[in-house]
This record gives structure tokens, C-alpha cells and sequence, in this order.
């Protein structure tokens, strides 16, 4: 049996890039027949195969790592890099919304009534589930912190409990922004304010949704035993990715909730 | 290319690492269910060829064909109707 002279991993040969490439085209030609076809067939067929490459794929990581033991120091640097540069250019594609709200409410416009918010817009209270809201993300902050120090610490109840409780955080974030797009005065398609608004909590609430699941695989890993006290890249990930979550949701809620109402 | 030599890997360091036990305690852990990772160990490691998408045999390729069906069954509906719909209409 052949050893490597490196401590890199070469992965054994996938299906799951091209089939996931192909699942994509099935999202993105899906939605051109939704939109202008009112045919949601291809893609909800698209949806689906997206769903099962990324368990697939992210499966086979937890096999290659925890199972046959790839990832060395050297294998675990470029994961980390990778995360950040993601993470990064998340950060930019919610800069740009942020760059369409300043734009449209730093300078009203006379169609608005030269004011923010314009005119008969009624906006939400930033005292009310806002601000529950930014709450319950610091504390899953917290709580997300503490499942770390209980992991390097090796005491398995806390983490678990830990780990949990940021997970349960999560849900009720999104449990309550959901009720609060129900029960909103204003729409979408209200203007501008409508749009900047529900696009960028929008996208947000999309992102606290993948975190919580990133969490959510992290706790099922963290009880089956695959995390030890000092190779938890996994959970480190999904950490960052949360305190990114979070401070965007700061700036959200400090910029168009509260200066914007 | 070729997969590393079988080591046991990280199993001085699991989780509910012995030096923290209270005494009393037994040594394996039972808190939400024992330790199985050595065994899945073994399993991954094994030296059959196959790759890491179909090391479990018959569930992997099972779920393997289904994606694989439902993704190319689904790009060629989606080319047949992207076809379709760059006909022009009829007048």
C-alpha cells in the first residue's frame, strides 16, 4: 500500500463537485421557470439535489477527518484560511446591501417625501422584539463561547448543554423574526425602505438559519464523541461563522432598525 | 496517492479525557451514548479501494445513484425545457 512523502491530503476521487455544479444550474434554470413559467418543478428537483450533495459532501469531510485521521496541522491551516476568506466575502455581500440602504436613506428622495422613513412608512419599534432579539443573539454569543471552553476543557455535559443552548438561541431568533415579517405594517414591495429592509434582514435570517444548522450538525457530532479537547475545527468554524451572524445583525439592528426609524 | 498508514488517531485526547474523572466514575462515559468512533475507525480504514462516498457499501450507493439520478434526469429536463422555451411564440 503506497505512503505519501507529504502531509497533505489528496482526496480520493468525488462525484459530489460536478454533481453539485449540476444542481446549481438546477436552482438557478429552476427559478427562471418559476418566475416566468409559474412552474416550481425544476426547481424544487434543483433544491433537492443541492440538499443531498451538501450532506453527501459533508459527510464524506467527517469520514476523511475523524474516521481515516487527513487532517494533519497542515490540512487543518488551509481549512482555517478557507473559512476566513468565506466569511470574508460574506461580509462583503452584506456590505453591499448596506451600501444600497445608505444610499436611498442618507439622501431621501422628493418621491419619499424627502424624509426616512418616507412617507407612510410605519416602521418597527427597535424597543420591542428587536431588541429581544439583539438579546438573544449576544447571549447565544456567550453561551456558543462557553461550549468552547468546556470542549478544550474536556467536560462533555457542559458542552453539550452549552452547545445546545446556543442552538435553542438560534431557533428562537428565528422563531420571533418570522412572526415579526408576518405581523409587519409594510412589505417588500413597499418602496425602497421595504426593499432594503427585507432584503438585508432577509439574507440575515437566511444566515442565522445556516448557522443554527451549522450548529446543530456540531452538536450531533459533539455527542457522538468525534471532538477532541484540541482538534475541533468543525466547531471552530461554526463559531466564527455565528459571531459573524451576530455582528452583522448588530449592525442591522443599529443602522436600519434604530437610526432608520 | 494513497491513504495513511492505519494509526489510531486523537484517541489519547477523546473528549472524556480519564485525567478528569471523578472517582467512582466508570472508565467509558455513558452520558447520551458510548464512544463509537474507534470502531468507525477500523471501518474507514479498511483497505478495500473503496472510495470515501461508498465505504459503507449498499446505503452509500444507494443514496450515491439517487443523487446521481436525480441530477441528471433533472439537467436534461432542464435542457429540454430550456429548448422549449427559446422557441419564439406563435403569432
Amino acid at each position: 500500500m503506497a505512503h505519501q512523502a507529504h502531509s497533505y491530503h489528496m482526496v480520493d476521487p468525488s462525484p459530489w463537485p460536478i454533481l453539485g455544479a449540476a444542481a446549481a444550474l438546477l436552482v438557478t434554470s429552476g427559478l427562471t421557470m418559476w418566475f416566468h413559467y409559474n412552474s416550481p418543478r425544476l426547481l424544487i428537483l434543483g433544491l433537492l439535489a443541492t440538499i443531498l450533495v451538501m450532506f453527501q459532501w459533508w459527510r464524506d469531510i467527517v469520514r476523511e477527518s475523524t474516521f481515516q485521521g487527513h487532517h494533519t496541522p497542515m490540512v487543518q491551516k488551509g481549512l482555517r484560511y478557507g473559512m476566513v476568506l468565506f466569511i470574508t466575502s460574506e461580509a462583503f455581500f452584506f456590505l453591499g446591501f448596506f451600501w444600497a440602504f445608505f444610499h436611498s436613506s442618507l439622501a431621501p428622495t422628493p418621491e419619499l417625501g424627502g424624509q426616512w422613513p418616507p412617507v407612510g412608512i410605519k416602521p418597527l419599534n427597535p424597543m420591542e422584539v428587536p431588541l429581544l432579539n439583539t438579546a438573544i443573539l449576544l447571549a447565544s454569543g456567550v453561551t456558543v463561547t462557553w461550549a468552547h471552553h468546556s470542549i478544550t476543557e474536556a467536560n462533555r455535559k457542559q458542552a453539550i448543554q452549552a452547545l445546545l443552548l446556543t442552538v435553542l438561541l438560534g431557533f428562537y431568533f428565528t422563531a420571533l423574526q418570522a412572526m415579526e415579517y408576518y405581523e409587519a405594517p409594510f412589505s417588500i414591495a413597499d418602496g425602497v425602505y421595504g426593499s432594503t429592509f427585507f432584503v438585508a434582514t432577509g439574507f440575515h435570517g437566511l444566515h442565522v438559519i445556516i448557522g443554527s444548522t451549522f450548529l446543530l450538525v456540531c452538536l450531533l457530532r459533539l455527542i457522538k464523541y468525534h471532538f477532541t479537547s484540541n482538534h475541533h475545527f468543525g466547531f471552530e468554524a461554526a463559531a466564527w461563522y455565528w459571531h459573524f451572524v451576530d455582528v452583522v445583525w448588530l449592525f442591522l439592528y443599529i443602522f436600519i432598525y434604530w437610526w432608520g426609524s | 496517492q494513497g491513504l495513511k498508514p492505519l494509526i489510531p488517531t486523537e484517541s489519547p485526547d477523546l473528549i472524556f479525557g480519564t485525567s478528569k474523572l471523578a472517582p467512582g466514575l466508570p472508565a467509558a462515559d455513558h452520558y447520551l451514548g458510548t464512544n463509537k468512533v474507534p470502531d468507525l475507525q477500523k471501518v474507514f480504514q479498511r483497505s478495500d479501494g473503496l472510495p470515501v462516498h461508498l465505504k459503507l457499501g449498499y446505503p452509500d450507493r444507494l443514496l450515491y445513484r439517487t443523487t446521481m439520478a436525480l441530477t441528471i434526469g433533472g439537467t436534461i429536463y432542464c435542457l429540454v425545457a430550456l429548448f422549449i422555451a427559446s422557441q419564439p411564440k406563435k403569432q
